[in-house]
């Protein structure tokens, strides 16, 4: 049988609707119950090529939890969050084990007006060896993908989509 | 069987920086991107986003005396992934703006009426065969500040989570015979004539309600690879 072609992305526009990016952006807790593990907090600022922080980005994450599962019921690896007037966004989660064959790492989704399709890229804590970390090209760009540890389990990982400093990001 | 994904066909999809859309230019990446192995992580996915976002009413037009103003439609769109297999269950975002053109959002600055019987946003499960209807009103075109004169073509913004984390779906949805979609530079980033007609939905002939038909196909496939 002849596959269909899957649907073409378009950009989310300027109206994604405020209300559809607040409140899923906490992973420690599901369902009301605290998830296992170390709590963490990640921040981080999206800007655009001229530098300027971008307001009302929506950002989706999906991770294993603490163990490196990804079929824990006790654990929703998924959240979303939206950025401020400032360009700043912030997840609360738990510190992912490491996957078979994986480093620990947060995967992060990234849409927006002005954004054609979805951007993907993946945070990792260190350099330990990944295979996603590793493929990336040239090695001095893999640097970007590692959050910056702020304090004690709080963790930085600025997005910029274009220009100086550009993130890496992935096409699958 | 896994869940595979395929490279995107570069004629299907927009490239990133489109010519009429300057803040393009501003936010794709101006590096090539980058190519990895799929792993586990990239072929789950979340079961249910429910379980973290509440559904939000699955009816834009109004009840009774409070009916939204606007040409009253009956949107029928089928979930699908690219075996043609159906999706029930899968969550899908809708949004659109009212008949006038004008979005319920602080950073829309078009000088059109409100509706105050109109509220533009959904969140609902696919049922059985992938099925999403949803009752609401036909939304106006409005212009791009700051283009001039391009007006967006009356359009509805989607958003969809497929089996994997890799085939999570945002497009929009055209209606057929509108003038402004051939200018759009928003649909006409779709350089396929077929990929870009699909993006347009199918008119549906009913005596009692103006309905449209259309299909979203979310990323994922279990064929075996080169054997489409």
């Amino acid at each position: 049988m002849k596959r269909l072609v899957p649907s073409a992305e378009m950009t989310l526009g300027p109206f994604f609707p405020r209300e559809f990016a607040q409140g899923a952006n906490d992973l420690t807790r599901v369902e009301g119950r605290a998830a296992r593990g170390e709590a963490i907090e990640i921040t981080g600022r999206v800007t655009q090529a001229d530098g300027k922080p971008l307001d009302n980005v929506v950002l989706e994450i999906w991770q294993a939890d603490a163990e490196g599962r990804y079929d824990n019921p006790d654990f929703f690896g998924w959240g979303r969050a939206a950025t401020d007037a400032g360009g700043i966004y912030r997840f609360r989660t738990v510190r992912p084990g490491a996957p078979a064959g994986r480093a620990p790492h947060v995967n992060f989704l990234i849409l927006y007006s002005g954004l054609m399709r979805q951007l993907q890229t993946v945070m990792f804590f260190d350099a330990s060896p990944d295979p996603v970390l590793d493929a990336v090209q040239p090695a001095s760009l893999r640097s970007r993908l590692i959050a910056k540890s702020i304090k004690p389990r709080e963790y930085r990982f600025d997005l910029r989509l274009r220009g100086e400093g550009e993130t890496p990001f992935f096409d699958d | 069987m896994a869940i595979r994904i395929e490279p995107r066909e570069p004629r299907t999809q927009s490239q990133g920086v489109e010519p009429g859309y300057a803040q393009t230019a501003q936010r794709w990446p101006a590096q090539p991107l980058q190519r990895r192995p799929h792993t586990a992580s990239e072929l789950t996915g979340p079961s249910s986003v429910l379980r973290r976002l509440a559904p939000v009413r699955g009816d834009l037009a109004g009840r009774g005396a409070t009916r939204a103003i606007g040409q009253l439609i009956h949107l029928r769109t089928r979930v699908v992934d690219e075996d043609g297999v159906p999706l029930p269950g899968a969550v899908v975002e809708i949004w659109h703006c009212n008949a006038a053109g004008k979005y319920i959002h602080p950073n829309d600055t078009h000088d059109a009426p409100e509706d105050p019987n109109f509220y533009g946003a959904a969140r609902m499960v696919a049922g059985d065969g992938g099925l999403v209807e949803l009752r609401t009103i036909k939304p106006g075109a409005y212009p791009v500040p700051g283009t001039g004169g391009w007006w967006r073509p009356p359009h509805v913004h989607f958003s969809v989570w497929g089996r994997v984390w890799l085939s999570r779906l945002v497009t929009q949805m055209f209606f057929p015979g509108e003038p402004l979609n051939e200018a759009d530079a928003i649909l006409n980033a779709i350089r396929d004539p077929e990929a870009r007609e699909r993006c347009i939905a199918r008119f549906v002939p009913s005596e009692k309600h103006l309905i449209y038909d259309y299909q979203l196909v979310v990323r994922g496939c279990k064929g075996t690879p080169g054997m489409p």
